[in-house]
């Protein structure tokens, strides 16, 4: 039993060592508590870059020349297949610009046995569904539909490519919706800009057919049609691209049965030369009634995507405007309030490329945007980048890869447009490798010698909101929606 | 001696207790293979690998909308949306997408009726840092008057923008407001500019403490990952987020007795042509009705060998454009067709025709091949839901969403099972009487 004094020296004891426990347990959780958070602070690092398997392409020509493509792809029971022309509005001929667009469009529109009501049902029967895309270079008709349908699909493509109807009702309906997108796409400022920043480029060359208004349209016939398609659309001449759950000797046997008897035709390959890149700035100018800014494009000619400076130029192109976190979106954007935003892009053709710049600016301060524009580019032309900005550039080209062919969609177009414009290995299998061997002197020398200097630089918007900023232009072009120069306007006393 | 040993074994028990926290995981059935659990502060996360391409989508949706904004208060949950990228207590302002950037990945958020979506696509390297921005801004988002202040401009200059350019945006609202009748429903999304210009940052704060909590949310995170690696860097994230207490449940509202056939007229200055809205209220369009529904609106509208294009584009050429579908929205769902016609003469046309083609469908069985088209196409579309890891999140978060509900709109089966009686059963129910037609004027 306790005496009092030991009982008290028991309590005393007890209470100091719970005291003790308490402040370990507290001290204990509240390390475990702010280590928790403290990892908060900062971005955790990466995980070492993944590997990237691209997928494998497997390919044969078929006896008539057709070249066909496969892809196994098992993760959707559907199947893609993209038939690529090598040929493009280029091709039209001078006065039927549109006409490539309008006969690739019109493949879905019937055959002579399948009229174009029923096609339709019996693509649409089989889960399926068409598109249609022409570039200056090239033409695409996509066809999708359920794997299960193959068969009924590949005969649905023998009979339009061997056996095109090209009926005058369907090639009138075709003409009239091309039209009409033609005339809702020229509602959006940044279509109109960069329609007219094309097609003042390329005005000297064949590629300015790939840019027709309306009007132009309306003009073509059905002998054009059945001449273009007859001269152009022969397996020699063309791609088939497949995507989806198949093994590549079968579905090389079952193209084959059905696209064998497509004739050869006789093609001169006649190469298109590069257009000359523009050599002094025009500012150039379209009313675009009801819209409350202005919408700037301005670009020039550079190398093709095939020319050994292009991927310097890549990194170029990202560091400049590549996203937001790059000189021309922090400059006039964050720094100087002027745009909603600013990018700046590369387009790719076979014969050459063309790098712009986009931006949407409020009306007042038009000129200094294109003149900041201009400065920023001269910065980044003449100083050579510096090595966290490059690594950055490269970075974000490398990572952003895998995201340009993760659906079926963009793979399929990414593997055509890689055929069609005879891009090679550099930009498949060797990407990656090509843009890590970048550095700041091969950009640096890659672009000293292009014309990014002597742009032509449209500018979209309200007239009413407009036109009084571009007095510090000096000269402008005023243009009609039909890409039609109406007159020529200078300040300081001039009027032509 | 006795008293010790208890204490000290209590509070062994206590310092020991976090690693009791594990979460409970299972497999749940369903067409995308995913590992599903839900941590002890209510956060349910998704899981899908896939190793086919080395990137990661992540996806956080928090089940709030617009549907739970008050009058006086529209788009608050549109600009709390925008406010989500301004920064949090570790992340300045606009780092979150700056850093999504630079890892060359893509970034976007979407607000509608029902749930508000942050989702990006990154290299899969870099799944680690947006576990780190998206706990952060779910923990600790900054919201400042300055800041606030903004972005209501920002998004007070983005309606002025859409009120100018879109041309049947107007008329829009008021087919809503017809056919919804319930506030909470017809409002739009993006809200008015004066109920911004009155939202205060007590407003904001407010909001964001009560629907922007783990317990409200789903965390999917699909493609190139490891489930179980994944599942302790979501713990190690998200798990210490407090909980949020009493989130505002939004009541079941269907909609009120029907009386009959509605019809009105409005003039609209930007309207090109005229046109007019056709209109049939859902009541629980959850429920097994939803399946017949769904392929109702492709036998009238998906693709040009529909009915109604065939009919109205092709045939007669009373239309320049002919759209709609089942919308569904929480408890209520609405039938809609829009068309846009030259004239008004071609515009009541049009609209007889319409008339005369749902009558069809309710007087008359489908011919089995139509049937088998329409089910065809809504299979391709269906299995496109989930072509892509970001396809594949917003196919899971949608499925989760419905599950809960008791729905299974994530089914394909129940779709590839109607027939052309349940078509003709449907029809009948809902488009025989009580239509809204809502016809737009050119001025």
């Amino acid at each position: 039993m306790l005496t009092p004094n030991k009982e008290k020296k028991e309590i005393h004891l007890f209470v100091n060592y719970t005291r003790w426990v308490f402040f370990v347990f507290f001290f204990l959780w509240g390390t475990f508590l702010s280590s928790q958070e403290r990892f908060r602070r900062n971005p955790p690092p990466p995980d070492p870059l993944p590997v990237l398997h691209l997928p494998n392409l497997q390919s044969q020509n078929l006896t008539n020349g057709l070249a066909l493509s496969v892809i196994r792809k098992e993760n959707l029971p559907i199947i893609n297949l993209w038939l690529v022309v090598r040929t493009g509005e280029s091709s039209s001929p001078d006065g039927s610009p549109g006409l490539a667009t309008l006969t690739n469009r019109m493949l879905s529109k019937g055959a002579l046995n399948i009229a174009a009501a029923q096609l339709e049902e019996r693509v649409e029967y089989i889960g399926g569904y068409f598109s249609h895309v022409t570039f200056p270079d090239y033409s695409i008709m996509g066809f999708s539909f359920l794997e299960q349908n193959l068969d009924d699909a590949l005969y649905i493509i023998s009979q339009i490519i061997l056996r095109p109807a090209f009926s005058r009702i369907e090639i009138e309906n075709v003409k009239r919706a091309i039209r009409y997108e033609h005339l809702a796409n020229m509602r959006d400022p940044e279509y109109v800009a960069r329609w007219l920043l094309l097609k003042i480029l390329f005005a000297d060359h064949p590629y300015r057919k790939g840019f027709y208004d309306d009007d132009m349209i309306r003009n073509l016939t059905r002998s054009e049609v059945v001449s273009f398609f007859s001269r152009y659309f022969r397996p020699n001449n063309a791609l088939l691209v497949l995507l989806g759950n198949l093994n590549f000797p079968t579905a090389t046997r079952k193209v084959s049965s059905f696209l064998n008897t497509w004739p050869k035709g006789e093609l001169r390959y006649e190469p298109v030369e590069s257009p000359n890149a523009n050599k002094k700035m025009r500012v150039c100018f379209i009313d675009l009634p009801n819209t409350n800014d202005a919408t700037i494009f301005m670009g020039n000619v550079i190398p093709a995507a095939t020319d050994e400076d292009y991927f310097p130029f890549l990194v170029f192109n990202q560091v400049l405007g590549g996203t937001p976190n790059s000189r021309l979106f922090m400059n006039l954007r964050e720094s100087k309030g002027y745009a909603y935003y600013a990018f700046s892009a590369i387009e790719i053709f076979k014969s050459c490329s063309v790098f712009s710049l986009k931006c949407r600016v409020r009306p007042e301060v038009v000129y200094s945007s294109v003149m900041e524009s201009l400065k920023e580019t001269e910065r980044t032309l003449k100083n050579k980048i510096s090595t966290s900005e490059l690594e950055e550039a490269k970075s974000y080209l490398i990572g952003n890869f895998p995201l340009g062919i993760e659906t079926r969609e963009r793979l399929s177009m990414k593997i055509s447009e890689n055929l069609a414009l005879e891009l090679g290995n550099e930009h498949w299998n060797d990407y990656y490798e090509n843009i890590m061997l970048i550095n700041s002197n091969k950009v640096f020398e890659a672009v000293q010698d292009t014309p990014l200097l002597t742009p032509v630089v449209v500018i979209v918007g309200d007239q009413k909101k407009i036109i009084g900023h571009l007095r510090e232009f000096r000269e402008v072009e005023i243009y009609n929606d039909k890409g039609i120069l109406l007159q020529k306007l200078k300040w300081e006393g001039e009027d032509s | 001696m006795e008293h010790r040993k208890l204490l000290t074994s209590r509070l062994l028990f206590i310092l020991l207790s976090p690693i009791f926290l594990f979460s409970q995981q299972y497999k749940v059935d369903l067409p995308v293979p995913h590992t599903q659990l839900t941590l002890k502060n209510g956060l349910q996360v998704l899981i899908s690998e896939d190793y086919s391409i080395p990137l990661v989508s992540v996806v956080v949706s928090y089940k709030v909308g617009s549907l739970y904004e008050r009058p006086g208060k529209t788009g608050l949950a549109h600009l709390l949306e925008n406010l989500m990228f301004q920064g949090s207590r570790n992340i300045s302002r606009m780092q979150h997408i700056s850093i999504v950037n630079k890892t060359g990945g893509v970034i976007n958020a979407a607000t509608t009726e029902d749930k508000t979506l942050f989702y990006q696509t990154v290299p899969s390297n870099h799944l680690a840092l947006v576990l780190w921005l998206e706990s952060d801004r779910m923990k600790s988002l900054t919201i400042e008057p300055d800041i606030v202040s903004q972005a209501k401009n920002a998004l007070i200059e983005e309606i002025r923008q859409r009120r100018t350019t879109d041309p049947y945006l107007e008329i829009r609202e008021i087919f809503d407001q017809l056919i919804f009748q319930n506030f909470a429903y017809y409002h739009p999304v993006f809200g008015s500019e004066p109920d911004l210009r009155g939202i205060t940052v007590e407003d904001v704060k407010t909001f964001y403490s009560s629907y922007y909590v783990p317990n409200n949310a789903i965390l999917c995170i699909t493609g190139d990952v490891d489930t179980e690696k994944t599942i302790g860097l979501v713990r190690k994230y998200f798990e210490t987020i407090p909980e949020g207490k009493d989130i505002p449940v939004l009541e079941s509202s269907l909609f009120p007795k029907a009386e009959g056939d509605v019809v009105r007229t409005h003039e609209d200055s930007l309207a090109t042509y005229p046109g007019f809205y056709i209109g049939y209220r859902v009541d629980s369009p959850r429920t097994q009705d939803y399946f017949p529904l769904k392929i109702i609106e492709y036998i009238l509208l998906r693709g040009n060998s529909s009915r109604l294009h065939r009919r109205l584009i092709v045939r007669d050429k009373t239309a320049i454009q002919v759209t709609g579908g089942l919308e569904v929205k929480k408890d209520r769902g609405v039938f809609r067709v829009f068309v846009t016609s030259v004239n008004e003469v071609m515009k009541s046309r049009s609209q007889r025709a319409i008339f005369s083609e749902i009558d069809r469908l309710r007087t008359n069985l489908i011919p089995q091949r139509e049937l088998k088209k329409a089910i065809n196409m809504f299979e391709f579309d269906f299995r496109s839901r989930y072509s892509s890891n970001l396809a594949r999140a917003f196919f899971l978060i949608d499925t989760l969403s419905d599950s809960e509900s008791g729905n299974q709109t994530y089914n394909l089966s129940n779709y590839l099972g109607v027939t052309a009686s349940n078509i003709q059963v449907i029809a009948n129910r809902y488009f025989f009487q009580n239509r809204i037609v809502l016809n737009v004027n050119t001025k």
